[in-house]
């Protein structure tokens, strides 16, 4: 089943997404990347309902793009997630809305600092340190209470994650076999192997 | 095509003419000033608003004419001009200020109830199809806020407030009056006075409670606000703004 | 469990003398699950102003928005700012036009009315998720923890309390029935609303 975590660490975001993309109790696909670059230092982690995430997640990654063109620079991560927020809070109201949970996490080149969302389909919003979607949050935040640093290093923070999602592979019975990771800092995003 | 009247430019209202004007505005305010006058003087501890009710014939049963105006019971408004305008101004301003109740759970300040209305004469010149209001307001009422003020309201939808005006057809002879009247602390009796004299300077006919119409907000006192609503908190407010009856008006005019 | 429950958190406001006092909790839950534990409900509408929202969070924030954006026009058209009673009933009449597809939150607000003589008088309201008004002289609870806090508030409140007894009483009757209740708890906020300031307080309370 679907899982995906997140963490802050000293100035970056790391956020993993598990790369299935099942129907029913069938793998259709094992190198699904679920985790989009938005704008050049943000990243968006997207899980649900299948066909609601792509066509959510596309409508969201095309228009913060758009915002970029026409203003010549992105919008910031707190802006960019607000927006993404009240789409799901006004798509929870209309006739068909988008069950899609989310994870922002993005870094501020104005105020050099990042920053981590846990939004869900309702449009709850929660600013935070480390998150996670899926059964594998059950597993994953106990640990993350425990382990998390705020000011650790990159390598601390993936040593985090290692633990997390190790601990959900082994506990969870139906855990996903493949991870993608991926890091956002003043450098940009890039993918990680752990 | 150039005519003295204003040609082509007088009839389109969106179309400005090369001198800048909007010639029917300017018509409309000239409909204004042929309409009976009004004015209205800011006392002390009021407003007085009054004005000149003519009707063509004796056989009119002007009992029936009502040209000062209740919006809410804080504010009321007078015309110069076309009674059919000012009598769909009044519905709107007191849709308007009923909305602002079931919004807000009071009634609006004098300040926001004369903008809207302005607003909605604003946007008379700037639609198709549609002619401007031939109508002058002033404005009388009290809010917690500014206190008492007077506002007038032109057919261009621009609005000031005034310490006394008059509207109509004598407008320039009764604000040179007023002007030589009026001072700061006079006492809302005295500005009662003061606009019956006013009135009388261009009057044709007799001045009678008949023909003449006022009304007056009177200013709380500090022990009335804070005793609040009639009738508790769930209660009526009670009114700032009221129309002096026929018996009222009577008695004014004999002093 | 109620839709008003999935997300947790209460607030409770009180009145004293010259001053109000408005408290919540900090915890934002997933049903059961705590998701973060700095999820602030209680928003500054004007200086002397503070509105509370407990239910659901989507509606917490988008009602927030809503009521910034509200009050924000209202001081722009009419160059003052709103007064305690007049936002109650924007609240009101903003939450009734929403009557049959209700935002689910239970508002509570705390102020300080200023009188036709240029004093201040305490001001508390609470209202259902349609906008019924309660005005009430003493205390507003609201949230997963009402019925502990109405408990609690009903035993500590006494009248005209200053600004500390107050805090003390807030903060005491939050805390304790928070700690009582599964879905509310992981630290409080407390705000004291007096003429000349506000003071604002983060506890700590049992991190479990």
């Amino acid at each position: 089943m679907e899982c995906s975590f997140a963490l802050t660490g000293k100035d970056y975001v790391i956020i993993a997404a598990d790369t299935t993309a099942a129907r029913s109790i069938v793998k259709m696909k094992v190198d699904e990347d679920k985790i989009k670059t938005l704008s050049p230092h943000l990243l968006m982690a997207y899980s649900g309902e299948s066909g609601d995430t792509i066509q959510f997640a596309e409508f969201i990654e095309r228009n913060i793009r758009l915002y970029h063109i026409r203003n010549l620079y992105p919008l910031r991560p707190q802006s960019a997630a607000s927006w993404i927020r009240r789409s799901l809070a006004e798509s929870l109201r209309s006739r068909s809305p988008y069950t899609v949970n989310l994870l922002i996490g993005g870094f501020d080149t104005a105020d050099e600092s990042p920053h981590l969302y846990w939004v869900d389909y309702l449009g709850t919003m929660a600013s935070v340190p480390f998150a996670a979607h899926g059964y594998g949050s059950y597993f994953a935040l106990g640990l993350l209470d425990r382990y998390h640093n705020p000011d650790g290093s990159l390598e601390e923070g993936l040593d985090v994650l290692r633990r997390a999602i190790n601990e959900t592979a082994q506990r969870l019975v139906v855990a996903p076999g493949n991870y993608i990771v991926k890091v956002v800092d003043k450098d940009g995003t890039r993918e990680i192997k752990l | 095509m150039a005519t003295a009247d204003g040609g082509a430019y007088s009839y389109s209202l969106t179309v400005f003419s090369p001198s800048g004007k909007l010639v029917q505005i300017e018509h409309a305010l000239a409909a204004v000033s042929q309409g009976t006058t009004s004015l209205g003087i800011k006392a002390s501890n009021g407003i007085v608003i009054a004005t000149e009710k003519k009707s063509s014939s004796i056989l009119i049963d002007d009992s029936m004419i009502e040209k000062v105006a209740v919006i809410c019971p804080n504010i009321g408004i007078v015309y110069s001009g076309m009674g059919p305008d000012f009598r769909i101004l009044v519905t709107k301003a007191r849709k308007s200020a009923q909305a602002y109740w079931k919004i807000y759970g009071e009634y609006p300040p004098t300040r926001v109830l004369t903008q809207e209305i302005a607003t909605v004469m604003q946007q008379a010149t700037q639609s198709g199809g549609v002619r401007p209001y031939g109508v002058s307001l002033l404005v009388a009422g009290f809010d917690v806020n500014r206190g008492p003020t007077l506002y007038q309201v032109d057919p261009s939808g621009s609005f000031w407030a005034w310490k006394a005006s008059a509207i109509g057809k004598n407008m320039t002879n009764a604000k040179t009056f007023l002007e030589k009247r009026y001072n700061d602390d006079i006492s809302l009796e005295d500005a009662i006075h003061t606009a019956l004299l006013t009135l009388k300077e261009g009057f044709e006919g007799q001045m009678t409670e008949k023909t003449i119409e006022i009304g007056v907000v009177t200013v709380p006192t500090i022990a009335e606000l804070e005793e609040g609503k009639v009738g508790g908190t769930t209660g009526r407010v009670k009114p700032t703004f009221r129309k002096l009856t026929e018996e009222e008006v009577r008695d004014y005019l004999a002093l | 469990m109620s839709i008003m429950d999935h997300n947790g958190g209460s607030v409770v406001a009180m009145a004293g003398k010259d001053c109000v006092a408005i408290a919540s909790d900090l915890r934002l839950g997933a049903g059961a699950m705590t998701v973060a534990m700095n999820f602030e409900k209680i928003f500054p509408v004007t200086d002397r102003i503070y509105l509370g929202l407990t239910g659901l969070a989507t509606d917490i924030t988008t009602l927030r928005d809503r009521f910034r954006y509200l009050v924000n026009m209202f001081t722009i058209k009419e160059s003052r700012s709103i007064e305690p009673s007049t936002f109650a009933h924007l609240v009101s009449s903003t939450l009734y036009s929403r009557r049959f597809g209700p935002y689910f939150t239970e508002p509570v607000l705390a102020g300080l009315e200023r009188t036709p003589s240029g004093g201040f008088k305490p001001y508390i309201a609470g209202a259902d998720l349609i906008g019924c008004l309660n005005f009430a002289e003493d205390f507003i609870v609201a949230g997963t923890a009402s019925d502990k806090l109405f408990g609690v508030a009903e035993g500590l409140w006494e009248p005209d309390l200053g600004p500390e007894d107050l805090f003390e009483t807030i903060s005491q009757t939050l805390l304790n029935s928070v700690d009582r209740d599964a879905y509310s708890g992981w630290g409080a906020i407390v705000y004291i609303i007096t003429p000349e300031k506000v003071i604002t307080r983060t506890l700590k309370g049992r991190m479990d």
